[in-house]
């Protein structure tokens, strides 16, 4: 099943995209950017490309210069060269992160519904659209009744491989209903599911191969357009770059750097901001208490948050000292395994993996708990030189 | 050693004997294979085989202890470095062991040593009661009553979760007798290979109600305490219709459920409020029209402890980490569990019911094969403090006690020494 002209047009990153528009794979990328220069010689494409990346670095929401014309297919292809090109993962983030967003927007207000399956469809995604919507239950709170109902559903393969990304407690298969291998799922996190996918299609890896990058860079700025345009994004983005603020260096109250303390869990928090990546909102609550725990200043705290794509220093500085009133701790290892958020295995850490000798005890102890990890790092760190020594001399 | 020559020659043989009976799992040249010998303490991993026969040439000259394949397929199998083995995806393997969830009879077979004080007792328990150390040696046990248990968990597994929400079709699934305490179940389809760990986590807090937060389901407190609904399909339909049928019960019963710490874990004062109420709090489970949880002395938390409960009845008592992990190794189907002497038996969904693996009267499917025609018997002696009684083939054997010269046959006789609790005399 093939998706309609108009659709690719509004959404660019369609895979039907290529049934319509064969002609910009089989092209040489330089050759095709250059001949749509010259076909746009008023300057909009370089403009609308321009003010992506512009909003993207404001931390809005909405691309007002958006418009689903067949300009938009060729933007879309350029705007993932040049991120290719610039080869900045920080950079990548915002842009994926606002054209996702701007796509959720507009997906959301689509009055035809069929649009959204036929899109599903498009994505290959195993997905069930009912012309009657079909209800699942109901609300019943005092003189409320309301009855849920959908017309998606959506196979619980591709459900998991697209929620389990997000990560929010809502989105757990255990909170849906599953039937005969499918997820009913209402129009809004339909959507949602959606816009991960969008924002995973602008998303990059660091390139490796650092020189046949810059050949084909050096290619592509000699278009004086290209070149201008990509001068005009990176001075927007070095001046922005400040207001997210530089990698925070982690300090216990006491002045001591606790950052090679830290739990492979929390570093991979760390990694996602310092990358300019959305955070989830329990990435963020963890994130919270952890930092409060070791007692770090909340304006440190609230700075650190600054690298996120969406910060509101404002919204950030009254969370952060809310947290702190609350007095929470940072979550337990095994509440971090039930969200996804242990990283234990991932980083192949061994303190989390192995745990660590009791002598107390006389046992192997588990690490439970984050600030367990950290303080038994922080105990090896400091621990007598007397003990090293002796524990050296039994090793061997 | 003796001991172990003697387990080794009667594996061998039965592997020699029954080598066309070890069933080739589908893509065998794609798993990765591990046993244990009788004389290595380590796992010998990262092997491969390209054919079955190899395999059973393999099971005959090494006889192992034990022998295991991987749920993941591979490229390089036999590589050992996980790095570079080319993982292709992975089975959901999930494993039902009695090992991890507490029976009854647990009290009566299960034993345990304290190494620091010498105290011992009956049970399962973490740390020693009287000198509070961790250093225990526990002896697990097996009755068919655990056994059944099992049997059930796998049955309520299929019924209540794979087939009517996973959609997941009979011939996609593998059912094994572990060979000792509880069976296996491989769901093998091109799409689920795909998963992530942490994708088959969240399957897992499905199958086992882990993790669920009743808030999101409905529970919460606005002058009043609204509760989950019925009619909401998902994990909220299946607490309350399994809610409702345990009100349902007899007083008696309920009082058990709600008061056994296992359980509800409720005191006197609440158990009788919800007696009281029970009629009235039935009408309100199935209303369409009102919500109102209201019961004496039930705030927010009771109706969590409860919901919990009930959550732990519904669902399936697996063990989580063989689901979640993609490079374990499981069984092997048709070779020998080197605990028990007892073959790992692939099951039909249509035989589960009726199978009994300590007294299975169908041969095609009985996992106890040293059973001896013959009548043949062999003379032991007791080396653990005390063993439990085993009822094999409907015959109680036991209890035991250190130093005791036995003779039994032939197939108790392979049980007590792969248990490790006894001698050849």
């Amino acid at each position: 099943m093939s998706i309609s002209y108009e659709l690719v047009k509004h959404y660019p990153w369609l895979p039907s995209k290529k049934i319509y528009y064969s002609e910009i794979a089989a092209k040489d990328p330089v050759e095709f950017i250059k001949e749509k220069i010259a076909e746009y010689p008023d300057g909009e494409l370089v403009d609308r490309i321009f003010s992506i990346f512009k909003t993207a670095f404001e931390n809005v929401e909405e691309i007002k210069t958006y418009k689903a014309d067949e300009l938009n297919v060729y933007l879309y292809t350029i705007l993932k060269i040049l991120l290719y090109i610039n080869n900045s993962v920080p950079i990548a983030n915002r842009v994926a992160n606002l054209y996702a967003k701007h796509t959720y927007n507009k997906m959301i207000r689509e009055d035809n519904d069929y649009n959204l399956y036929s899109i599903c469809k498009d994505l290959k995604l195993n997905i069930q659209y009912y012309d009657k919507a079909v209800p699942f239950g109901l609300i019943i709170e005092k003189d409320r009744k309301q009855v849920l109902q959908t017309q998606f559903s959506i196979h619980y393969i591709d459900y998991l491989k697209l929620a389990s990304n997000l990560r929010d407690d809502h989105r757990k298969l255990v909170h849906n209903v599953l039937n005969h291998g499918f997820v009913l799922i209402d129009k809004k996190e339909l959507t949602r599911l959606l816009q991960e996918i969008v924002r995973k299609k602008l998303l990059i890896q660091e390139a490796k191969d650092i020189s046949s990058l810059d050949d084909f860079k050096n290619k592509l700025l000699e278009i004086k357009e290209i070149r201008e345009l990509n001068e005009r994004i990176l001075d927007v983005w070095e001046l922005k770059k400040d207001e997210f603020g530089e990698p925070y260096v982690f300090k216990y109250s006491k002045g001591e750097n606790v950052e090679e303390s830290f739990p492979p869990c929390i570093v991979d928090i760390l990694k996602k901001v310092d990358e300019g990546q959305n955070l989830t909102h329990i990435e963020r609550l963890f994130l919270v208490f952890f930092l409060h725990a070791l007692e770090i200043p909340i304006d440190e705290i609230v700075n650190f948050f600054a690298k996120l794509p969406d910060f509101d220093r404002k919204k950030t500085e009254y969370q952060v000292e809310f947290a702190k009133k609350k007095g929470y701790l940072p979550h337990s290892c095994s509440t971090l395994k039930s969200y996804s958020l242990c990283r234990a295995d991932q980083y192949k850490d061994e303190l989390c993996l192995e745990g660590y000798y009791s002598k107390k005890l006389e046992s192997q102890k588990k690490i439970q708990h984050p600030l367990h990890y950290v303080r038994i790092m922080q105990y090896r760190k400091y621990r007598p030189k007397e003990e090293v020594q002796t524990k050296n001399k039994n090793e061997k | 050693m003796k001991n172990e020559i003697f387990l080794r020659n009667l594996f061998q043989a039965f592997y020699q004997e029954s080598q066309k009976d070890i069933p080739a799992v589908s893509m065998l040249d794609r798993r990765e294979f591990g046993f244990l010998l009788w004389d290595n303490k380590f796992m010998q991993r990262h092997l491969g085989f390209a054919e079955i026969e190899d395999l059973r040439q393999f099971l005959i000259q090494k006889s192992p202890m034990h022998a295991y394949s991987s749920g993941s397929l591979y490229r390089q199998p036999d590589n050992d470095d996980m790095e570079n083995k080319g993982y292709q995806g992975c089975d959901f393997v999930i494993d039902i062991d009695v090992d991890h969830f507490y029976t009854g009879c647990k009290n009566d077979h299960d034993l345990w040593y304290c190494k620091e004080c010498g105290t011992n007792g009956r049970g399962m328990i973490e740390k020693c009661p009287n000198c509070e150390k961790l250093k225990i040696t526990r002896v697990a046990w097996i009755c068919e009553n655990c056994l059944n248990i099992a049997k059930k968990e796998i049955i309520k597994l299929i019924d209540n979760f794979l087939i009517p929400d996973f959609a997941v079709n009979l011939d996609q699934i593998n059912i094994a007798f572990s060979g000792h305490r509880g069976y296996h179940l491989k769901i093998e389809d091109p799409r689920i290979r795909t998963l992530t760990s942490d994708q088959r986590r969240e399957i897992v807090d499905y199958l086992t109600g882990h993790n669920i937060s009743f808030e999101i389901l409905g529970l919460h407190e606005k002058a009043s305490i609204f509760g989950l609904i019925k009619d909401n399909q998902g994990w909220s339909n299946k607490i309350m219709t399994k809610l409702e049928e345990i009100l349902r019960m007899e007083p008696l019963e309920i009082e058990h459920f709600l008061r056994d710490p296992n359980w509800g874990d409720l005191n006197s004062a609440r158990i009788s409020s919800l007696l009281k109420y029970r009629e009235e709090f039935l009408e309100v489970i199935n209303s369409k029209q009102q919500n109102i949880w209201s019961i004496e002395g039930f705030g927010l938390t009771t109706w969590k402890k409860l919901l919990r409960a009930v959550v732990k009845k519904v669902g399936a008592e697996i063990d989580e980490p063989v689901s979640i992990d993609i490079h374990r190794l499981i069984r092997y189907p048709g070779t020998l569990h080197g605990k028990t002497g007892f073959k790992v038996q692939e099951l039909d969904y249509d035989q589960l019911d009726e199978f009994n693996p300590l007294n299975e009267s169908n041969e095609l499917i009985d996992p106890i094969v040293f059973e001896s025609k013959k009548q043949i018997t062999q003379k032991l002696e007791i080396t653990d403090l005390k063993v439990p009684a085993t009822k094999i083939k409907g015959i109680t054997y036991g209890d035991y006690e250190w130093g005791e010269k036995i003779e039994v046959p032939h197939h108790v006789a392979v049980f007590l020494l792969c248990k490790g609790v006894a001698k050849i005399i």
